[in-house]
């Protein structure tokens, strides 16, 4: 398989997903085996305690899973065999497509590079508006996987000259140990590292991983628990922690919202959440207002109206953050970057395409104003 | 109000000297389980439940493996004496998840025409719905044996301690039928259990519990430790799902304070999705409205 026929199969997940979909393995996959349900891996997890009576209580994110024998964890890919924790998951790639990094989304990091974009089945979230639910919301076992070990993925990201793996549409954090493995080994090949996740994990494990990724975007799902509670099924409290601990590193960090017409678009709800990113993380960070398309087992619902998302951006700009995006409406101003200091256009964006930057090194080209972010 | 009514048959030859169930035993055992839960023989009791033309899936639990799991010499039985008097035993599916885990449990497969089949929803061309199905907060693909091979459900299920649902059995077993039973064991499984078993092509098929009690995981499960199971060589059976899983209940807190163990609801988890079901007017969870008849065989 040459670029152009690897690209022809990113090219229909890159298409769907603008409309909010994203397909697993469905294609011929001549450069990669085809692992059958039968060949689960069976890796040794991290971050679990073993407990009496062949028990064990999971540690890697706030769920805490306490599983008897042959039990899996809330994600479905972790479990637990005799006593022993397993990651069923290490090296079986669901779905894997190149994408723009401007999908992820990430707005100030390494604008108009090609991500090597991959996940396995499984989440620790429920969320009932999820865009990848063929995949995030199945076990293993339930979806079409290659087979693909870390030295695999960093081969391939290096044979397809993408600087950078994402770990991303289903939910990373449940294919840790994969994906710690693999960032140690692209480091040394000096690829780049960014995480698409809901940051739904335990500080331990995040500090770990935040040594050997780059960039991390969080999702935020609402800024309140009531709403995590029926639509997510998680908790709210330990994704901000996650959101302050990763400003707090090395590692770059954006956040997106989707905002779903009636659930999380209250714009009260909103400008607390804006007063909270700016006095917790500062307001350099780029957040993104996404627009919701309905899908999985929200369907009622129609998409966001724009007009909602130019209301809650003026709210965040209001509040004082400085990069404020609105995502999944191809040709809104906002998906373009202004700086803060002099205002002017420095990056336009049409969809995931970069028309136009307008900047020296890390600045803006007009003002001298420092952006933040990853630009080289 | 009407009581529902539960029966407990008992064997003391339920098990072999090796623990196994002995057929002839449990085609006995059947048979008198559900005159007495009807009140006529069972051959005609069947007619009852069931219209000549109905295709029956029979639902067990392998999830344990060998060590506890519902046993062929269990199922099997039931399968070909609900075809013997139904018209065929290719109308009858025992089924559960995956081929490989009734196989691990001792089951051997079999889709043969004019044969009882046994199979599992991975097998090839069978698998999930293509669409979630939603009923509250339930959102699933269902196995298409449920949704598409069935027109009457049996569910055969071991009764077993479970760590967070609390109890085990009859309705919980259901799980078996969703893509996603992993996303519904938080909150001791409440309101899952109830509202999956709420849904039409749950309680709209559902025609009998009958909980394998023959040998019950009494504390530390689902997982099989053999120092918490007790061979108790009982059948529990009703039309009442609500009622058969909370009769398990009693046995399992019955078991569970013989061995000077905590009650569930000292443990904090007692089958609380049992009085969701009762309120969501799925059956009778309060054993004051339950009629038990026990009789050994």
């Amino acid at each position: 398989m040459d670029r152009r026929d690897f690209l022809k199969f990113s090219v229909l997940g890159s298409t769907l997903f603008l409309g909010g979909k994203n397909y697993g393995v469905t294609s011929p996959l001549k450069p990669f085996s085809q692992a059958a349900s039968s060949q689960l891996s069976r890796v040794e997890a991290r971050y679990y305690e073993k407990l009496p009576d062949r028990e064990i209580k999971c540690n890697l994110c706030p769920r805490f899973c306490h599983l008897g024998d042959k039990e899996r964890g809330f994600c479905g890919v972790r479990e637990n065999q005799d006593g022993k924790y397993y990651t069923l998951v290490y090296g079986q790639v669901a779905s894997y497509n190149i994408d723009p990094i401007e999908k992820k989304p990430f707005f100030h990091f390494l604008p108009g590079s090609e991500a090597f974009s991959i996940a396995t089945a499984g989440c620790n979230l429920s969320c009932k508006f999820c865009q990848n639910w063929e995949i995030s919301q199945m076990r293993p076992e339930q979806v079409k996987s290659v087979y693909l070990p870390p030295e695999d993925v960093v081969q391939t990201a290096e044979q397809y000259r993408c600087p950078i793996i994402a770990y991303t549409y289903s939910e990373p954090t449940i294919f840790y140990e994969f994906m710690y493995d693999t960032s140690l080994m692209a480091r040394r090949h000096h690829l780049r590292n960014v995480v698409v996740s809901a940051g739904f994990i335990n500080p331990e494990p995040l500090a770990d991983l935040i040594k050997v990724v780059d960039a991390i975007k969080i999702d935020l799902k609402a800024f309140t628990q009531d709403f995590y509670t029926n639509y997510v099924r998680g908790e709210l409290q330990p994704v901000l922690q996650s959101i302050k601990q990763i400003a707090g590193s090395k590692a770059w960090l954006e956040i997106v919202y989707l905002v779903i017409p009636t659930l999380n678009d209250n714009p009260e709800d909103i400008r607390k959440m804006c007063r909270w990113l700016k006095a917790e993380i500062g307001p350099d960070y780029p957040l993104h207002f996404s627009r919701f398309q309905p899908m999985y087992l929200i369907k009622n619902l129609p998409p966001t109206p724009i007009s909602t998302l130019e209301k809650l951006r003026a709210i965040a700009l209001e509040e004082g953050l400085h990069y404020v995006y609105i995502g999944n409406v191809p040709g809104h101003p906002a998906e373009s970057t202004y700086c803060p200091n002099c205002g002017k256009l420095i990056i336009e964006r049409y969809g995931y395409i970069i028309k136009k930057k307008e900047m020296s090194g890390n600045k803006c080209r007009y003002c001298g104003q420092v952006i933040p972010g990853v630009w080289s | 109000m009407k009581k529902s009514r539960v029966v407990i048959i008992f064997s003391k030859q339920a098990l072999s000297p090796t623990g196994i169930p002995e057929p002839q035993i449990m085609l006995k055992m059947y048979r008198r389980g559900l005159e007495l839960l009807s009140g006529v023989p069972a051959e005609e009791a069947l007619k009852i439940w069931f219209k000549p033309e109905d295709r029956i899936g029979i639902k067990i639990n392998t999830i344990a493996r060998r060590a506890l799991s519902t046993r062929p010499e269990t199922s099997v039985p039931l399968g070909l004496w609900l075809g013997k008097n139904l018209g065929g035993e290719d109308k009858i599916i025992i089924w559960d998840r995956t081929n490989e885990e009734l196989k691990d449990a001792g089951y051997k497969l079999s889709t043969s025409p004019g044969s009882l089949k046994i199979f599992g929803t991975d097998s090839r061309g069978v698998g999930y719905t293509q669409e979630p199905i939603v009923n509250r907060d339930i959102g699933s693909l269902f196995s298409r044996i449920q949704t598409d091979l069935i027109d009457a459900s049996i569910s055969l299920a071991i009764l077993k301690d479970h760590g967070l649902a609390g109890v085990t059995a009859g309705m919980k077993n259901y799980f078996g039928a969703i893509h996603n039973p992993n996303k519904y064991h938080d909150s001791n499984c409440n309101p899952y259990i109830a509202e999956l078993f709420e849904t039409d092509i749950i309680r709209g098929k559902h025609r009998l519990s009958i909980l394998d009690a023959l040998r019950v995981q009494y504390h530390r499960g689902p997982s099989y430790h053999p120092q918490w199971a007790e061979n108790c060589q009982k059948l529990i059976f009703s039309t009442d799902a609500v009622a058969a899983d909370s009769i398990g209940w009693k046995l399992i807190e019955e078991l569970r304070a013989k061995k000077g163990l905590p009650s569930l609801k000292e443990e904090n988890r007692q089958p609380a999705y049992l009085f969701t079901a009762e309120k969501m007017g799925l059956g009778q969870a309060d054993q004051a409205n339950i009629e038990i008849l026990e009789e050994e065989v």
